[in-house]
């Protein structure tokens, strides 16, 4: 790893959680975690190891796979909350689930595998609020991982 | 296997291909980017559906599949894929979330060949797919090998099988109850002539077995499995269709942790065509082309068998010696395919004459029990006209007699070689175990003294061996072997004996007679005329004789002008020789004497005996001038038409009858008849063995005139001839002659044979 590409991720880590204690301060009523970070930088720094000279653009590429990947499977799940499609809710969180953990996003896949859980134990009743909670975090992350695209 | 293969280098390819499938695109391309970054070469697919389509034309080393995707999700991918052809083996590694059981227990049914937790790191990912794939390619080694092993089996129609202990299947080899234990590979099936599927038990297979075989098997197997044995036994069996077969089975046992045998693993192998080629090579080996008999190893082989077991159960054995009699003649005027054609024949008859069995084996001798050396009773051929035949158990030399006479008899009917009438002898020799012998050499030989024994003695017989023939035997080879060198030692020497014309009182020609100076001895004739006679000597001995009287006629022509015939005896068989009146012109010329100087004498008997193939000789003889005297004539059966037109000269009044001249009238009348027969066939007639002067008296009256014997002289060296012709002769001093003298004046008709 180069030592400027170990700045920017530095760079880019602070920058979330700027963005995170912003959120945290925001009259959101959905109560926001601690002090996480909502890019965790040792997965960061795992994605940068792919493509270490950075020739390839990897990272902006899979950040950017992510952005939209999100945006699809957030509309989807809101789709499926709003007819009760458990099966489809199942597998969106499912996939958000390891996409969101590959690029750090380790909260926001933490809240997708327990509403996997949820479903899958058949606790359909606990899901509303695990998914709301997932909403506020995607947000969150979203928002995150544009800035890092915006300073890359 | 570790045999390197160009096949097997295809099988390892520099970066193995690897077909991810996963519906999170950042999942997909992250772990695209890993796994190409540690040496894979990624094939990405974003749904189930897709990543089949895309296997119709790419084959990946492996597949990763995702297992939860909307759509066809990584299950129903996996069972498509093992279900869809050239996929049944390639590894599926199933990627399923940490905590999902199910999903993990799902993915082994669906066939996947491995799971793996979805996690970043890569590291391990990668890790996973190079063991499944070394564990692919090994597998697929096996695989190879074990099709490979298959086809090698099939080739060498040979099958693998398994068998599970009773203890565990209620069964045991015996064939007792219930058999579940066994299992065939198709191939042993096949070499047992079943379907690749088909169900066969042990009962099945062991009902196969022929009845005699059966039983021993069920016992052997028994045993075998007791004793936790090694099994290894050629079975006869006939095949479902029938056909049998000869397989050939071996099995070792298998223990299980605790020592305790579990069962047997082995193969079976349908070993027909190497025993029908191994039958066949021993059967050459051991056996006679022509008849089929025993030859002279396997002879030996039964012959020491039985004296093991004679020895052991002390009995008696004996071996008889059978030579045909005069094989040699027939296979020179017939042919040597109706020589083979006789002995065919005689060897039938021969097996006729004892308990012949052809089959012997070592087990057999053993397992049949006390008796079982009597199945090694056999009739076999040493070579040429020589045959043996083994009797291993007899009570004494009777029994060995009696199957002897048995086959003289069975040889007494002709044999038809040829398109015509045999009439075949044998001389057969017996030696007894273990008076004569305890070896099969000293039986043989012994029997083959007694046998020439017999061949002496005038063939068609029987002879028992005894010391003293063997001594005669010996005796017999070593004056064979010094006869051979008395030629060119000059060991031999003739004798001469006058012939005497007693009214003339002179000597009108000799007699030769060989003798054999051998030492200090001299060997005189009957004792080495017969063996040369035998054994073939008597030609270069006779063509010497031939020489050696060409020789001395010219040499006492020189010393006193003799100028008459010297008689040199000569055997049939000379006669019968093309090149004898060659031999007599070329002596004759060599010592510069007329052909007329060697007369010939052959005895009645030998005349008579060969008289078609004599006469040619004796006409050529005649012409160049030869002279042929009948010797011992009145002692044979001649045939008197044949004696009329014979071309021959002189006939010789046997000495038996010489000797009772005088005492018996019958004597007389015999030779009274000789006389007048000789002088109705203008032939010359002499008396030998003539010892008194009454004989000769006597001889004198009937008419015969010229007469040789001891009251002339007894047979002497040349010189000494030479001395008693100067001094007795020629000085008429001898008493006979003045009787002769007397006899002459007193009763000149005499000649014609006046009765006394």
């Amino acid at each position: 790893m180069t030592s400027s590409n170990n700045a920017r991720i530095r760079a880019a880590t602070v920058t979330i959680e700027t963005t995170a204690s912003v959120a945290v301060t925001s009259p959101a009523s959905v109560p926001v975690p601690g002090s996480h970070s909502v890019l965790n930088a040792q997965a960061l720094a795992m994605l940068a190891q792919l493509d270490p000279t950075g020739a390839n653009k990897l990272l902006s590429r899979v950040l950017t796979t992510y952005l939209l990947s999100l945006a699809r499977l957030l509309g989807q799940l809101a789709q499926a909350r709003l007819v009760s499609d458990i099966a489809t809710v199942r597998l969106v969180v499912h996939t958000l689930k390891s996409s969101s953990a590959s690029v750090g996003a380790l909260a926001l896949s933490a809240h997708c595998g327990s509403a996997e859980q949820a479903v899958r134990e058949g606790r359909i009743d606990a899901l509303p609020p695990i998914l709301d909670l997932l909403g506020v975090e995607a947000v969150g992350v979203d928002a995150a991982v544009r800035q890092l695209l915006t300073a890359g | 296997m570790t045999l390197l293969h160009p096949f097997d280098a295809d099988d390892s390819p520099g970066r193995p291909k690897v077909l991810l499938v996963d519906d999170d695109e950042v999942t997909l391309m992250l772990t695209a980017v890993a796994l190409s970054d540690r040496g894979f070469e990624i094939i990405e697919a974003s749904s189930g559906e897709l990543a089949l389509n895309m296997l119709a034309d790419l084959t990946p080393d492996m597949i990763v599949l995702d297992a939860m995707m909307p759509g066809l999700d990584g299950f129903g991918t996996c069972l498509a894929l093992r279900g869809s052809v050239g996929f049944e083996n390639v590894p599926v590694l199933m990627l399923t979330g940490l905590d999902d059981e199910a999903s993990i227990t799902r993915a082994y049914q669906v066939g996947a060949t491995d799971f793996f937790v979805k996690s970043t790191q890569w590291s391990l990912l990668a890790g996973r797919l190079r063991y499944l794939l070394r564990s692919a390619r090994t597998r697929m080694e096996l695989e190879r090998s074990k099709s490979k092993l298959a086809r090698a089996q099939d080739l060498a129609r040979m099958g693998s099988f398994d068998w599970r202990n009773a203890a565990a299947q209620g069964g045991g080899f015996g064939g007792g109850q219930g058999s579940g234990g066994l299992a065939l590979a198709p191939e042993a099936l096949r070499v047992l002539g079943f379907m690749p599927n088909d169900a066969v038990s042990l009962r099945q297979l062991v009902r196969m077995v022929p009845m005699p075989e059966r039983h021993g098997l069920i016992r052997m197997l028994g045993d075998v499995q007791s004793q936790n044995t090694v099994l290894a036994v050629d079975v006869p069996v006939n095949l479902p269709d029938g056909r049998p077969r000869i397989v050939h089975v071996e099995a070792e046992p298998e223990f299980n942790e605790h020592g305790h045998s579990v069962g047997y693993t082995g193969i079976v192998q349908d070993v027909t065509e190497r025993r029908v080629a191994e039958d066949r090579i021993r059967h050459l080996a051991n056996f006679d082309a022509l008849t089929g008999l025993p030859n002279r190893r396997h002879l030996i082989w039964r012959t020491e068998r039985a004296l093991d077991q004679a020895r052991r159960l002390e009995h008696k054995a004996a071996m008889l010696l059978i030579d045909l009699d005069r094989f040699k003649v027939i296979n020179d005027t017939l042919g040597h395919a109706a020589g083979d054609e006789l002995l065919v024949e005689v060897a039938r008859r021969l097996r006729g004459c004892v308990r012949h069995s052809d089959q012997v084996m070592d087990a057999s001798i053993d397992a049949v029990g006390a008796r079982g050396h009597r199945s090694l009773e056999a009739v076999g051929r040493l070579g040429g006209d020589e045959f043996v035949a083994l009797l291993p158990e007899v009570q004494d030399h009777s029994d060995a007699e009696r199957v002897s006479q048995r086959i003289l008899e069975s040889l007494r009917e002709p044999v038809w070689v040829g398109g015509q009438e045999c009439f075949v002898t044998a001389s057969v020799g017996i030696s007894m175990y273990p008076r004569d012998g305890e070896t099969v050499l000293d039986l043989m030989r012994n029997a083959d003294v007694a046998m020439y024994s017999v061949k002496n003695s005038g063939r068609n017989g029987t002879a028992l061996y005894s010391s003293m023939l063997a001594g005669r035997g010996r005796e017999k080879l070593v004056l064979e072997s010094a006869l051979h060198k008395a030629i060119e030692r000059n060991e031999l020497v003739l004798h001469y004996q006058p012939k005497i014309d007693v009214r003339l009182a002179r000597m009108v020609g000799v007699e030769a007679l060989m003798r054999w100076q051998r030492g200090n001895t001299l060997v005189p004739p009957a004792d080495f005329i017969p063996l040369a006679e035998e054994t073939g000597l008597i030609v270069p001995l006779s063509e010497w004789a031939l020489r050696e009287a060409a020789r001395q006629a010219k040499v006492w022509s020189m010393n006193f002008g003799f100028a008459d015939s010297i008689a040199v005896n000569l055997p049939s068989r000379m006669f019968e020789r093309t090149d004898l009146v060659e031999h007599i012109h070329a002596c004759a010329v060599s010592y510069g004497v007329p052909h007329r100087v060697i007369q010939l004498e052959i005895t009645e008997n030998e005349l008579m005996g060969d008289m078609q193939k004599i006469i040619p000789s004796l006409h050529r003889l005649n012409e160049i001038g030869v002279e042929i005297s009948i010797d011992d004539f009145g002692t044979g059966y001649s045939s008197l038409a044949y004696l009329t037109t014979l071309p021959i000269a002189e006939l010789k009044i046997d000495i038996r009858f010489v000797r009772h001249l005088g005492d018996s009238s019958q004597s007389s009348a015999v030779v009274t008849a000789i006389i007048a027969l000789a002088r109705s066939l203008g032939l010359r007639v002499i008396a030998e063995g003539v010892e008194t002067l009454r004989q000769m008296e006597v001889l004198h009256r009937l008419g015969c005139g010229v007469m040789q014997g001891f009251l002339f002289s007894r047979p002497i060296p040349p010189d000494e001839l030479e001395r008693w012709h100067q001094d007795t002769v020629l000085p008429r001093k001898a008493p006979w002659i003045v009787e002769a003298s007397l006899g002459a004046v007193d009763s000149p008709r005499g000649v014609v044979g006046r009765r006394p």
